[in-house]
């Protein structure tokens, strides 16, 4: 099939940025998404331009690396997929399709395609762990855990931090993404003895990284390559107001 | 010339050795340990789980990652599980059986003591990551639940759904975060490591490539543990994420540290079979899928029938037939040359011949649909999402691909390398691994090196060597480093010939696989001989990479990458063709018993091959001749 | 204290104070639209209902209510405005193409909606607390000498254009209010995969009726079932 891309491209983070338009032939609807842009860059290498710049690593959707907006939509169109495992057979010949950066203000445009995530990395290190030194462990049966929780626990631990949720936000909030960490530890014993300050320094440390308030708009579900509930939103609004206020 | 390498195994019986050379070991006192700074290379599971650790001690740590976030290394990717010696299911488990599973997949190549050690800390692994909270999967009873995997007939195989990597590198980042928010540990994301600087043969320090804007620095430190991860992309498709690659560890092997074993690699059976040309990376079914389904093809040559309509007395369920005891959970490297077996005799399904069925009909009838949703549902969707057909109703289609690489650089029992205070964890090194590597013992060996041994030895080795002095002599090691490998992009800047990193890295990854993949013969080696230097040649002078060195370039990186692969490539053929046997993932085709099962030459070849650079000479090897006193070495038989 | 700052600047926090506070204006025109369903019963009752608010303890009932409802109303505004500019600064510039998912034209637009209801309150206040617009409408008293609220309403809404407005005013509300109920209770923690759904359409629901019964006054006026 033949397309026709429309690609966001941006020299360096603070640059002026503009959509340029690219056709590309002979599209394999077998392909990735990200082998067609594979394509593309060997073609725009070989007639000296610069490559789009875009990231990607494991290629089998649990890395979290990649991540691009495809008409609108983080991860393109298909539901609970990365843009690595979705496959041209989704689009037709002849199809216009925009291909956009994460957009948030705490996700700053690094290249072209690529933003930068740090700030998920430092609203974990406030507190989305738990505190336990190597070696301290008791054994593995010690703690029986049911295992609806255990099964709870790994719905909300799936989330692979790609920034989607962000992405997908009209308001580029990240609480789906903290409070699907938040979820995992919570739903587990192992996470209860630090539960109070775990909340309180997670949503703070969110909310100073510059991301937006959560208006229920629930984009971020529908967006989440993992599936995530919006249902681990819900609890952690309501964990932080107690914890934090008792 | 060739020098006798030694282990440096601490004495006593097996069971014990460990435990002795803990205690016989050196401490630092803990107000001491924090005048101490160690670099860590990469962020997997080793790196992650002993930076973290390290840090929890009071070292000064430095870890490095050229991700952009510790959380994507490659571990993340392992799906099916963790081995363990828990003997929960009461099934007879024990750190022996583990050891002798271990020693045994790994067609007895590799060191005993390493292994037995990692069995012996491969239950608070386990103990260590559900205190993390690390979801493993649960029976009712709120108890963890086990399974099985390739190459053991005991359940020890702790698992989170199919992403038990994402989940235990999940932890270990936890971890790593934690002493990165106390200030512990000084994170470094999107810096590649180029060099180790070297003086007097000790490590000092590392230099680093700041990926986003091009700058180059060096770091030093007392000790640098590079857990950099393996070298399958060596033949450009691999299930390797895209970035890993052989720069880390080959680069300090040209600064003098041993390569052991590189033809070691992995085939994994299960991978879902090539679509075309452009294919960028092949995608992994997890081994787990081995446990309920059943691999076979039909009998007759040629046979294009959709499989459904296949009668069962008209399919060759090949593992099951051939090794009626271990049947569809075979070892990797016996479950994969079975498949290439019958695709080259002409019964392989799919386009171009290059597939096996896994069907899981029989699964679905005996279970219910919901215990195999409940059990790979998240793989299922992954094959249909790839192949756009649903294995619920068509049988999958898979085929070998490389996965793992057991060589890596020659560590001692410290997992330090001959190079002084540079430490090797996890895949990188050669250890624990053998020829070949059973499932769900990677993740094992990442954690046990990063939580459970770096933490002693390198204690030891800093206990008994000090602090290492910022020399002039450093100074000057760590400016020169520097400078060559700024040389060094620079000269890949300025070939300005015609063909992209990647076409010379597909083409680099066909000689591979052609002639040092899945099975290996004197011919194609030498040929390889030949054909890797002038693909180097051409590669010096015809590679094209577009922009600067002082931005973010991934050409650039993508070139740096494969200018080390291309060097690697032929240190790896060398390797293969000196090992006149076949073993494990090596399998020569000279050496083969009569009914096609790999030869080992246990006389000539009990020994570990590592290599030492030498400029622009062939390398010279050096033989760590491998003892085995506790167990016999067997015939590997899973029939 | 430093903590109740904190807490209180919080994003969360500040949707519950959102949360909350709009349970309570809902709460409120519940009762509203209870009263205004007494013009159904007749002009006695209605009028009767009118002086018993007024003089609930002694008088003080409706001013204790009056406060709470302003103080209600300006955190809820407050939050909403606040919130609003951190989510466009965050959001950073957005797309050249969107596709929303999940997300519906009453959950994009409620500051808007939120905006236009306070202004009508404003007006609505003037006209039917105050008296200060319409005044005409303000000053009939019935037959026992109460304040003839019957008779404001009725010929009130003989006019085309507050009743208009009325009606406008009202389907904004219930297009704010289609997205405020499911969302009160997801932001005050109220999720689970069986309830949300019910939550959801029960919300939407709510939010129709609340339109039909305060729209069903005018209609009844103009349509003559109400004199």
């Amino acid at each position: 099939m033949n397309l026709r891309l429309h690609i966001w491209r941006q020299k360096e983070p603070g640059a002026q940025g503009m959509l340029k338009t690219y056709d590309v032939a002979d599209v394999s609807e077998h392909m990735s998404f990200l082998e067609m842009l594979d394509v593309l860059n060997e073609r725009l290498l070989e007639n000296g331009e610069d490559p789009v710049a875009f990231e990607h690593d494991c290629r089998e959707g649990i890395c979290g690396t990649c991540g691009i907006v495809i008409n609108g939509r983080p991860h393109g169109p298909v539901p609970k997929t990365t843009v690595c495992q979705l496959h041209m057979r989704s689009f037709h010949d002849g199809d216009s399709i925009t291909i956009e950066p994460w957009r948030a203000s705490a996700f700053p445009v690094v290249k072209d395609l690529v933003v930068d995530r740090s700030a998920f990395d430092r609203i974990v290190q406030k507190g989305g762990f738990v505190s336990v030194n190597t070696g301290n462990a008791p054994d593995g049966n010690a703690i029986p855990v049911p295992k609806v929780n255990a099964d709870l626990a790994m719905d909300a631990a799936s989330c692979i931090g790609c920034g989607a949720c962000v992405a997908a936000c009209p308001n580029a909030s990240a609480m789906l993404f903290t409070a699907a960490k938040i979820g995992h530890l919570h739903s587990l014993p192992q996470g209860q003895t630090e539960k109070g300050a775990r909340v309180y320094n997670m949503v703070l440390a969110m909310d100073d990284e510059g991301f937006g308030a959560c208006t229920n708009h629930l984009e971020c579900e529908a967006a989440c390559p993992k599936g995530i509930s919006a249902l681990f939103i819900a609890k952690m609004n309501a964990e932080f107001v107690i914890n934090s206020l008792l | 010339m060739n020098t006798e390498l030694s282990g440096r195994t601490p004495l006593g019986s097996l069971a014990d050795k460990w435990e002795k050379h803990k205690n016989e070991l050196k401490l630092v006192n803990p107000s001491n340990k924090r005048k101490y700074s160690v670099i860590v290379v990469g962020t997997g599971l080793a790196g992650s789980s002993a930076a973290a650790t390290l840090a929890e001690l009071g070292y000064n740590v430095t870890a490095i990652t050229y991700n952009d976030s510790p959380r994507r290394a490659h571990s993340i990717a392992a799906q099916g599980g963790i081995n363990a010696a828990k003997n929960y299911q009461n099934d007879g488990d024990s750190v022996w059986r583990l050891f002798y599973d271990t020693i045994k997949g790994g067609d007895f190549r590799a060191r005993e003591a390493n292994v037995y050690r990692l069995a012996q800390v491969s239950g608070n692994i386990i103990d260590q990551c559900v205190a993390q909270g690390v979801p493993f999967a649960r029976e009712y009873g709120g108890y963890l639940a086990n399974r099985s995997f390739g190459g053991a007939q005991v359940s020890r195989t702790f698992y989170a759904r199919g992403q038990t990597g994402q989940q235990l590198l999940l932890g270990a980042y936890q971890a790593l975060s934690r002493q990165v928010g106390l200030g512990k540990v000084n994170l470094l994301t999107k810096k590649e490591m180029m060099d180790v600087v070297v003086v007097d043969g000790r490590a000092h320090g590392v230099v680093i490539r700041d990926l986003v804007d091009g700058k180059i620095e060096a770091l030093t430190a007392d000790a640098v543990l590079l857990c950099t991860g393996g070298y399958s992309n060596v033949f450009y498709l691999s299930t390797n994420a895209k970035a890993c690659n052989v720069t880390a560890v080959y680069r300090a092997y040209k600064r003098g540290a041993l390569f052991a074993n590189p033809c070691f690699t992995q085939i994994h059976p299960t991978c879902i079979p090539v679509s075309g040309d452009y294919q960028s990376k092949l995608t992994l079914m997890s081994e787990s899928l081995r446990n309920d389904g059943r691999i076979w093809v039909p009998k007759e040559r040629g046979d294009t029938r959709e499989p459904n309509r296949i009668p069962e007395d008209e399919r060759d369920y090949y593992l099951e037939r051939k090794y009626p005891s271990f049947g569809n959970l075979s070892p990797r490297d016996i479950a994969s040359r079975a498949a290439k077996e019958v695709c080259d005799d002409g019964r392989g399904v799919g386009p171009g011949g290059k597939g096996v069925y896994l069907d899981f009909a029989d699964a679905i009838n005996r279970l219910g649909r919901n215990v195999i949703e409940d059990r790979y549902g998240n793989l299922f969707e992954m094959y249909q999402r790839i192949t756009g057909e649903d294995p619920y109703s068509v049988p999958m289609r898979i085929y070998p691909a490389v996965h793992y690489t057991m060589g890596g650089l020659w560590v001692d029992y410290n997992l330090m390398s001959n190079v002084n205070g540079l430490f090797v964890l996890g895949e990188a090194n050669f250890s624990d691994h053998g020829a070949n590597r059973l499932g769900a013992s990677a993740l094992m060996q990442g954690l046990a090196d990063g939580y459970f041994i770096i933490p002693y030895t390198l204690g030891g080795y800093l206990a008994s060597t000090g602090v290492g002095e910022r020399t002039e002599a450093v100074r000057e090691k760590a400016t020169e480093a520097v400078q060559h490998s700024e040389e060094k992009i620079r000269h890949l800047l300025a070939i300005k010939g015609n063909r992209t990193p990647t076409s010379f890295h597909r083409e680099l990854g066909k000689i591979m696989w052609d002639k040092c993949g899945m099975a290996r013969n004197e011919q194609g080696l030498r040929s390889a001989l030949v054909e890797i230097p002038q693909l180097r040649d051409e590669f010096w002078n015809n590679l094209k990479v577009p922009g600067t060195g002082e931005e973010l370039n991934q050409s650039l990186e993508h070139s740096s990458r494969v200018a080390d692969f291309l060097e690697f490539a032929e240190l790896m053929v060398r390797d293969a063709l000196h090992r006149n046997e076949s073993c494990g993932g090596h399998f020569r085709e000279e050496f083969q018993t009569e009914d096609g099962e790999a030869k080992r030459n246990d006389n000539e070849f009990t020994y570990v091959a590592a290599w030492e650079y030498n400029g622009n000479n062939a390398p010279l090897m050096h033989k760590e001749h491998l003892r085995f006193e506790n167990v016999e070495l067997a015939t590997r038989s899973y029939k | 204290m430093r903590r109740l700052i904190e807490v209180w600047r919080s994003t969360v926090f500040q949707k519950w104070v959102m949360a909350v506070t709009g349970v309570m204006l809902g709460g409120f025109l519940l009762a509203h639209l209870a009263g205004n369903l007494l013009i159904f019963v007749g002009a006695n009752d209605m009028n009767a209902y009118a002086v018993e608010l007024r003089e609930l303890l002694h008088g003080s009932a409706i001013w204790v209510l009056r406060a709470a409802l302003v103080i209600g109303l300006v955190l809820h505004v407050r939050a909403g405005i606040v919130l609003a500019q951190r989510n466009r600064k965050a959001s950073g510039g957005r797309y050249a193409v969107t596709s929303y998912q999940r997300s519906t034209p009453a959950s994009r637009t409620m500051l808007l909606s939120g905006l236009l209801i306070l202004s009508y309150v404003a007006y609505h206040l003037a006209h039917f607390t105050f008296g200060a617009v319409h005044a005409e409408y303000y000053h009939y008293f019935d037959a026992m000498g109460r304040h003839d609220v019957y008779r404001m309403v009725v010929e009130s809404f003989r006019q085309p254009v507050i009743t208009i407005l009325y009606v406008v005013a009202i389907i904004v509300t219930g297009f704010h209010l289609q997205h405020a109920i499911a969302s009160a209770f997801q932001t005050i923690g109220i999720n689970h995969p069986r309830y949300s759904p019910v939550i959801r359409m029960s919300g939407t629901l709510l939010s129709i009726l609340i339109v039909i019964g305060f729209i069903s006054v005018p209609m009844a006026i103009i349509f003559g079932f109400v004199q």
